[in-house]
This record gives structure tokens, C-alpha cells and sequence, in this order.
């Protein structure tokens, strides 16, 4: 190893020549030309020798950028089709580039600021602050809010991560799922269609590959690792994910109970502002969307709460609380 | 560090400062500091470490990083006029940066797919805020970040809540500088007529909170929006503002009277109580179980949350814990009968 292979250069120094190489280049660069040119690379470069260890470096930093949405794109040389030695790479300017006509306006970052303060863990907390920094490279100087805001929203199902890469990549996923009732998860085959959070839960909705058709899962009813596939399928229309919110918003409007709550109590103050709920004196008309949680949630009351219908919902609260006593006893 | 979000600036601290960048962020970073610096003939370090929330120290870095780097060019030697260049006496001796040749970046970059599907559904979540209120505008600043990204945003979405009216009636009583009254529930089952100082406004998931200023108590307290009712905007000028009073960095704060109980959770739900669970709770994991301790500040929270999650989470101890537990699910179930 010579001299100069010791010298050693930070991780972001080389990320950002190859991206400015490539950026630089209409032709494109070839892998050799890269690694016996670029700084970070080319220190590292073996004239005579082995080059392998820095191709996967090189490998694997495509796929570093590529996923800060850089586009990174493979041309064939000309008469060299199949040959991927020959294969040239480069950065397209338009489509690296922020279109020129988008600008953000004080107000609009202020609340892009606000959206990003949402994620709090995971890697999507990462993206966000990663928006932030390009949001903030246009100069913008933001206005501050009139009172101060903390939200937070969690995504702390452990399924999360793995359904969001596979939304990404759009790979086949495989999980065991439990549903309330059934003593043992069932392994599903899904193509995710589109993560949906709604009343604070975190939804998959996606075609089931055995059964056909489409189907929301709860991440919390995900009982095992989720496992990735090789297999890829094609997207689906943005309007895919639309239709999965009508239609969790038609589940919400057809389902409806019918509770009794004590006066003045916190059940009262609070179903009252669930959201659709019709107040009739003591008489709440509640929507929801997954009968096992909505028993959880009335459970949670305990005596503030009489369940005047469904009567399988009168059943499940009052067994819940039944079991919950026993539990204690 | 003190998270006071009412300024941006701490706010966006708590999250930054925090960790060190990852090779990534420091890319991210360098891509968006070059067309920034484009922009400005003549910027302070300290105006951008501010523009930036990073330290003056990470702004010098960069530049200096900046300062050296380049192409290949031509000769594929990194020749002079192949490299950024600064004006190296601004940044050593008036720690001002002046960009004085550049190459390759002519703009800002784009987002990433994941990165504008985060964006994107960071605003649905915050559809109740009033500052939402214009749908059409949120609506354009989505398709901006649409258009503005390297591909489609990943299928991620949070369902949108109405406005809230009880935000509003909060911002305008923060806008104006009086007080807010409000009728308040509290988790043991007391109603009073509250006054208070709004300082800031924290969610957890589907939940919204309102940390303020009570007149009543004469300190800060935590009120959930929807223990709130007949809340008006009074005339009362306030007297605590968010500058003046340090807010704790957590939702629900420990407090030395507080009672410690122990339970034994379903280790798949023991995420849902992670908020209970005090720092270094002593934990064992048996058959799918995980015991260990939560911190409450009295039972009636406590029988409330556990009731909440029948079969999942069960009291252990103490006896009295237990016993109020026990007694508010029996009470609920003796009403069917």
C-alpha cells in the first residue's frame, strides 16, 4: 500500500466531489475514471492492483446519495451495450436541480419548519431534517409562529420502518398478523399500497397476494418481523391511496354506537369531541373504525360509559371490564 | 436543553443539536450551504449557524471543506480554477464567508422522494392548527413538494382533522396578549373555571395539549384540549410569557409525589406505555411479558389507562393500586347487569 493510500478523507468530502464530479459531467464518468479521479477515491486508487474494496465503497456511496434523492443515473457507452465496465455515470442537472420556478414564502416555511418538528424518532425524523436543511439553502427567513408548537407524532410500531423502505422500493412484504379474536397470527403476502395514519394509529393498506384485493392491517396487530422479498411490484396511481382514505372514511361514517355517559363526566367531555359524534342529552352517537379498539377505548371509562348499541359491542366492553377485574382480583 | 418551541430557533435546536450529523446530513448540508452562500455576497458565520441551526463551528467546517473542493476538470488534477474558492482572510480573521469562484452546483437540490412524503404528511397532521386554515394554500405548498421532489412522494398520509376551534380561540388570546378562560376537566374527575397564560401547544399522536400559565394553581400546567370546554378569550392582559417561563422538555413531567407501580405489560404493547415508564425502570422480560414500573401522579389516571387495555397490562402492586383498578372495571361492569 503506498503512501498516499494512507491519507485519509472524510466521508462527506468524497460523497461531495463525486457529486459534484458528476454534476460536472454531460458525458458521464466511467466507474475507472472516478475512482482514479475523484477525491476521496483516488487515494485510494491501485494503478496496477485490486481495486475491489473501493468499488463497493463506490457501490455503496451511489446508494447513499441516491437516497437524499439524487439522480443519479447509468448510461451505456456507445457500441459498449452490456459492457459494465463501460457504463457511464451522471448527475442530470434538471433533474437534480429544485425547478426554479418553486420558492417557498415566509409563511409556507414556517409551516414546512412545523411539519418537519412532527418526527421525532425513526428515519423519517431524518428525512425531515434533511428537507429542512434544502428548504433553508433557499435563504428563506421564516416568520415565527404566534404561539409556540410542539406536535409530536409517534411511529413507534416496530413495523414501520421496514413497510415504509418496502413502500419505497416497492417490494412484496410478509408478516404475521392477529386479528382480534383469532388465537393465532396468520402470515399475510402484501404489495404495500400506502402507510395511512388515522385516530393516532398507524394503517398499512395494500393487495393481499393470496387472498386478492386489498386490505388495511394495523401495525400494531403485526406479531412478527416484517420480511422483505425480492419481489417488486408495479406502483400504484397516487389516486390507489385516495381510494384507501374514502374508504376508511366510508368504514368510519357506517359504523356507529350508541353510549350512555354520566353527566359531567370526563367520558362525557371527551366522546363528545371524538370526531362525528352527535350529542342527545346523555345519548352519544360515536363513529369509529375497528370494533375491538373502540371497546378498549369505552373500557377505559369504566362505569362513566353504558353501552346502549350494538349489542356485540354491549358484550365486548362489559368483558373486557369483567376480565380486567378478574385480572386484579 | 430547554425546548421552549415558542421560538423557532431553541425549538429546532432540540431536535439538530442534539446528535451529531451523520455523512448524509453533512452531504445534505454542503449541497445546500453552496447555493445559499450563492445568494449572499457576503455573509456572517454566526448569521448562518442561525439561518442554519448548527454551531458556528459545523458553518467553518463546511466552508473550509467547500473552500478546497471541486472536479476533476480537465486535467482530472484539481486544478485552481476547477475548486470553490473563499476569501480565506474573511472567514480566518472576520469570521465572514465570501464565495468567490465556484463550480458544478448552480441550485438548491431537489427533496427526496421520502423526504417530501415526510413534508407532506407532517402538514396533514397539523390540518387542526389554525394557521392551516387556508386548505387551498396548504394544498398548493403540498404540489409544490411534490413537483419539487427527485420522484413521487412515497404513499404516506395522515387523515386530516377539522380545525380545531378551541387552537384558534388559543392563538387568539396569544395574539392579543390576554388570558384565556376556560371550564377544565381534570383526570380525577374536577371541573373548575380556569384562567391562564397560553405558552405553547404540544400533541402526542391524536392527542393536543396546552401548556400555560394557570392563575389558579399560580404555575404551569398541562391541560388536554379535550378535557376544555366553554373556553373565551377574556380581556385580562396575561402576565407570564412564553419568554419568561422554562418549560420543561417532556409532556408529562415526574413530580417527587408521584406513585410508582408496578405492572406487568404484554412486551408488544409496552411501546403504548413508554411514556410512564420512568428512566432507569428496572425491567425483565418473561414469556412475552415485561415487568416493570410506571409513574403516576394518583390511580385515577392509572385505573383509567389500564381498564383502557384489558388483558395487556395488569397491576401488580401496590395492593391499593391494584384494588382501585379492580373496583373501576367492576363498576363499569355492574352497569350491564
Amino acid at each position: 500500500m503506498s503512501a498516499a493510500a494512507q491519507v485519509r478523507v472524510p466521508v462527506e468530502e468524497r460523497l461531495f466531489s463525486l457529486v459534484l464530479a458528476l454534476l460536472a459531467t454531460e458525458a458521464g464518468l466511467t466507474k475507472n475514471e472516478i475512482l482514479s479521479t475523484v477525491q476521496g477515491y483516488r487515494q485510494r486508487y491501485s494503478n496496477s492492483g485490486d481495486n475491489s474494496n473501493l468499488e463497493r465503497q463506490f457501490e455503496r456511496d451511489k446508494d447513499d446519495i441516491r437516497e437524499l434523492g439524487v439522480p443519479l443515473e447509468t448510461l451505456e457507452s456507445p457500441g459498449q451495450v452490456g459492457n459494465n465496465q463501460n457504463l457511464r455515470y451522471r448527475i442530470p442537472r434538471g433533474d437534480y436541480e429544485l425547478p426554479s420556478d418553486i420558492s417557498f414564502s415566509p409563511e409556507e416555511t414556517t409551516l414546512l419548519n412545523l411539519a418537519a418538528m412532527v418526527w421525532r424518532e425513526g428515519s423519517i425524523s431524518g428525512e425531515s431534517r434533511r428537507a429542512i436543511l434544502k428548504l433553508r439553502s433557499l435563504g428563506v427567513v421564516t416568520d415565527e409562529p404566534v404561539i409556540g408548537y410542539a406536535p409530536r407524532l409517534r411511529v413507534q410500531d416496530v413495523a414501520f420502518e421496514p413497510l415504509s423502505a418496502a413502500l419505497d422500493k416497492h417490494v412484496i412484504i410478509r408478516f404475521g398478523y392477529l386479528k382480534p379474536g383469532e388465537q393465532e397470527a396468520r402470515t399475510r403476502t402484501i404489495a404495500p399500497i400506502a402507510l395511512i395514519q388515522r385516530e393516532g394509529r398507524w394503517i398499512l393498506h395494500g393487495q393481499d397476494q393470496d387472498a386478492g384485493g386489498t386490505r388495511n392491517f394495523l401495525l400494531r396487530r403485526i406479531v412478527t418481523p416484517v420480511t422483505t422479498t425480492n419481489t417488486r411490484y408495479a406502483p400504484f396511481p397516487a389516486s390507489a391511496m385516495e381510494a384507501a382514505k374514502a374508504e376508511l372514511d366510508e368504514i368510519w361514517d357506517r359504523r356507529s354506537a350508541v353510549v350512555e355517559v354520566e353527566p359531567g363526566s370526563d367520558a362525557s367531555t371527551r366522546l363528545a369531541k371524538r370526531p362525528g359524534t352527535t350529542v342527545d342529552g346523555n345519548l352519544l352517537t360515536l363513529h369509529y373504525s375497528d370494533f375491538d379498539l373502540l371497546a378498549d377505548e369505552l373500557a377505559g371509562f369504566g362505569p362513566e360509559v353504558l353501552v346502549a348499541s350494538p349489542p356485540e359491542l354491549r358484550t365486548a366492553v362489559r368483558n373486557r371490564l369483567l376480565r380486567t377485574a378478574a385480572d386484579h382480583g | 436543553m430547554a425546548s421552549a418551541v415558542g421560538n423557532s430557533k431553541s425549538g429546532k435546536a432540540a431536535r439538530g443539536k442534539a446528535q451529531p450529523l451523520q455523512a448524509q446530513d453533512k452531504l445534505t448540508f454542503l449541497l445546500s450551504l453552496v447555493p445559499y452562500l450563492m445568494d449572499h455576497d457576503r455573509v456572517s458565520v454566526a448569521q448562518t449557524a442561525t439561518h442554519f441551526d448548527m454551531t458556528k463551528e459545523q458553518i467553518r467546517d463546511a466552508v473550509r471543506l467547500i473552500g478546497v473542493s471541486g472536479i476533476p476538470g480537465e486535467t482530472a488534477q484539481y486544478q485552481h480554477e476547477d475548486l470553490f474558492d473563499i476569501s480565506w482572510d474573511d472567514l480566518e480573521e472576520n469570521d465572514q464567508i465570501v464565495l468567490t469562484h465556484r463550480v458544478a452546483i448552480d441550485d438548491s437540490p431537489r427533496f427526496s422522494a421520502r423526504e417530501a412524503a415526510a413534508l407532506i404528511a407532517g402538514l396533514q397532521y397539523l390540518s387542526s392548527l389554525p394557521e392551516h386554515a387556508d386548505r387551498a394554500a396548504i394544498a398548493t405548498l403540498m404540489a409544490k413538494l411534490s413537483r419539487g421532489a427527485s420522484a413521487t412522494p412515497s404513499q404516506l398520509t395522515v387523515q386530516s382533522s377539522g380545525t380545531d376551534e378551541t387552537l384558534a380561540l388559543i392563538r387568539d388570546s396569544v395574539d392579543a396578549g390576554v388570558q384565556l378562560e376556560f371550564d377544565y376537566l381534570n383526570s380525577r374527575g374536577e371541573r373548575e373555571r380556569r384562567r391562564v397564560d397560553p405558552l405553547r401547544i404540544e400533541s402526542l399522536d391524536a392527542d393536543w395539549y396546552l401548556r400555560a400559565w394557570c392563575h389558579l394553581r399560580e404555575a404551569v400546567r398541562t391541560f388536554r384540549l379535550d378535557r376544555i370546554s366553554n373556553p373565551v378569550v377574556t380581556t385580562e392582559p396575561i402576565t407570564h410569557g412564553a419568554a419568561d417561563v422554562k418549560l420543561p422538555d417532556t409532556l408529562f413531567e415526574g413530580s417527587a409525589d408521584d406513585l410508582i407501580v408496578t405492572i406487568d405489560v404484554a412486551t408488544s404493547a409496552a411501546p403504548l406505555l413508554a411514556d410512564y415508564i420512568p428512566d432507569g425502570a428496572v425491567t425483565v422480560e418473561k414469556d412475552g411479558r415485561l415487568r416493570t414500573s410506571v409513574r403516576v401522579s394518583h390511580y385515577h389516571g392509572l385505573k383509567r389507562l389500564i381498564a383502557s387495555m384489558p388483558g395487556v397490562a395488569i397491576v401488580i402492586g401496590p395492593l391499593d393500586a391494584r384494588a382501585a383498578v379492580r373496583e373501576w372495571a367492576a363498576a363499569g361492569a355492574s352497569r350491564y347487569q
